[in-house]
């Protein structure tokens, strides 16, 4: 089975720290103001010994490396690319001109244009780090350990093994676009309203719609060339060209 | 005896024709590899992807892509700088258009060109030709066509350019109309192309105005018989 790279979240074990949230922005150089992960909460703060038990519910998230990428899907030249190799979606800023149609196609709002680089940006999984054995940054600054990072598929790591055990209890985060994430959360992640919906922006929209009739004009172009091709081998020429003598 | 020949390009006009026709097949095979998306991709994925490797990788032919696109450019600005005068008379050519005679030459073409002149008699048809100026219709419909889409290629790919250089977030849904505007002019031009290059360098009709684009004069007879408005005019020195 192919690899695929995910997270499996205990979310009744955040407390809410953003330990991960500074980790990842030191580890990535984040600019200013801008964030690859998050951690969610309800608006009100739940007060201990109220009734419904005032239990804190957040949602550690980030990129969740969809099996049905919505941003990939609106990237004309496939600079942003599920990984088949190990399931991750990757961006490659050497391809990337920063268009910006992947960011509102994201229903989680996981991706941002970078204000420096000026191209698309979003967790990665800290692939430097990886490389070096290390877990991504916001799972090894994790307090609580509510992070773990790992190929699910694999049942000898451990996020495989909580997710292979946990199967038929994990949850997603439900947007309304099903993007078939991967980032599954033990214990309850909160309202389900935190996801969205995947915007397509309207020019990518009319490239998509312009495509078929496009090959249509050249194809009768093309047709129109044969014909008059066929014509010249068959019938030759109709007037000999007095100018060509 | 020699004969009477009529100068119809300028050393310039001939230099900016096939410089502009190389940066296109070069653009045209670069652009097209740096699309990869099942829904737009015109030959589906197996082009882009042989592509990138060939130059090392996606990044290599966005750069190249950009490098030939700025240089053709260039072209342009300097075709404009030695010859503005001839580009002047270009356009006033190619956009003036007088429908009455136009565009039955533009249908009673296409007949003749596909399904002879028989076809034209069996509808009634007079199968001779309307005269024609310095362009005929349909040399002028795909000038028309490759100048609003050139003009429209070279800016959006200006837009593109500078996307990731000097454009801040909000300028995102500009640059992803340029993506789709850039896309679909280079699609239209590119079908106008294929009969451009059918009739100028295949159909042996226009043989001696293939040569012209490299000696840059026609023969009288066939001035006279294919732009006979243009033949007139020069033949009273009224050009
Ligand atoms: C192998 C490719 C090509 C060949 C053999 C070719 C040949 C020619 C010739 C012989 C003419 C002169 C017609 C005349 O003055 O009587 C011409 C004109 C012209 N060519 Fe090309 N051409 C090629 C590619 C292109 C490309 C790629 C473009 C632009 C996208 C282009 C744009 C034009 C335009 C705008 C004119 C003037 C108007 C017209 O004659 O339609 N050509 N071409």
């Amino acid at each position: 089975m192919a690899r695929q790279l995910a997270m499996v979240i205990d979310a009744t074990k955040c407390i809410d720290c953003k330990a991960c949230v500074a980790a990842c922005k030191v580890a990535n150089k984040v600019p200013e103001d801008q964030w690859r992960n998050w951690i969610k909460h309800e608006n009100e703060v739940p007060r201990v010994g109220a009734a419904g038990g005032g239990k804190a519910r957040f949602q550690p998230g980030a990129c969740m490396h969809c099996d049905n990428p919505t941003c990939v899907a609106a990237c004309p030249t496939g600079a942003t690319y599920k990984d088949a190799e190990n399931g991750e979606v990757v961006i490659n800023e050497g391809l990337c001109i920063g268009c910006g149609n992947c960011i509102p196609a994201c229903p989680y709002g996981a991706r941002f244009r970078n204000a420096e680089k000026r191209k698309a940006d979003k967790c990665n999984y800290c692939p430097e780090r990886r490389a070096h054995g290390l877990e991504p940054a916001c799972v090894d600054t994790c307090p609580t350990k509510a992070r773990v990072f790992g190929d699910i598929n694999d049942p000898q790591s451990e996020a495989g093994r909580l997710y292979l055990a946990n199967k038929d209890r994990l949850k997603r985060v439900a947007a309304l676009t099903d993007t078939k994430p991967n980032m599954y959360y033990l214990g309850d992640l909160g309202p389900e309203a935190w996801g969205g919906e995947a915007v397509v922006p309207a020019s990518m929209v009319a490239m998509k719609q312009s495509a078929p009739l496009i090959k249509g004009i050249v194809a009768l172009s093309g047709l129109g060339v044969l014909a008059m091709l066929g014509r010249q081998l068959l019938a030759g020429s109709d007037h000999k060209e007095d100018g060509d003598a | 005896m020699p004969k009477l020949m009529h100068k119809r390009h300028d050393a310039s006009d001939i230099f900016i024709h096939w410089f502009n026709a190389a940066c296109w097949l070069l653009l045209l095979l670069t652009g097209v590899g740096l699309i990869q998306n099942p829904a737009i991709d015109p030959f589906g994925s197996g082009y882009p992807a042989a592509l990138r490797s060939l130059v090392g990788g996606g990044t290599n032919l966005l750069v190249i892509h950009e490098a030939i696109g700025v240089l053709w450019i260039l072209g342009f600005v300097f075709y404009l700088a030695v010859n503005f005068k001839g580009a002047r008379f270009f356009l006033a050519e190619v956009f003036t258009v007088s429908p009455g005679r136009d565009l039955p030459w533009m249908f009673k073409k296409m007949v003749l060109m596909t399904l002879g002149p028989k076809a034209l008699k069996t509808m009634g048809q007079d199968p001779n030709l309307p005269e024609q100026g310095y362009y005929n219709m349909g040399q002028k419909a795909f000038a028309q066509a490759s100048i609003v889409g050139g003009v429209i290629i070279a800016v959006t790919g200006v837009v593109m350019l500078l996307s990731d250089r000097t454009f801040g977030a909000e300028s995102t849904v500009m640059i992803g109309w340029a993506v789709a505007l850039h896309f679909i002019a280079v699609g239209v031009v590119f079908a106008g192309l294929l009969v451009h290059i059918y009739m100028a360098a295949i159909s042996p009709e226009e043989r001696p105005g293939f040569r012209s684009m490299f000696t840059g004069v026609v023969p009288d007879d066939y001035a006279k018989h294919h732009h006979r408005l243009w033949w007139d005019k020069v033949r009273t020195g009224g050009k």
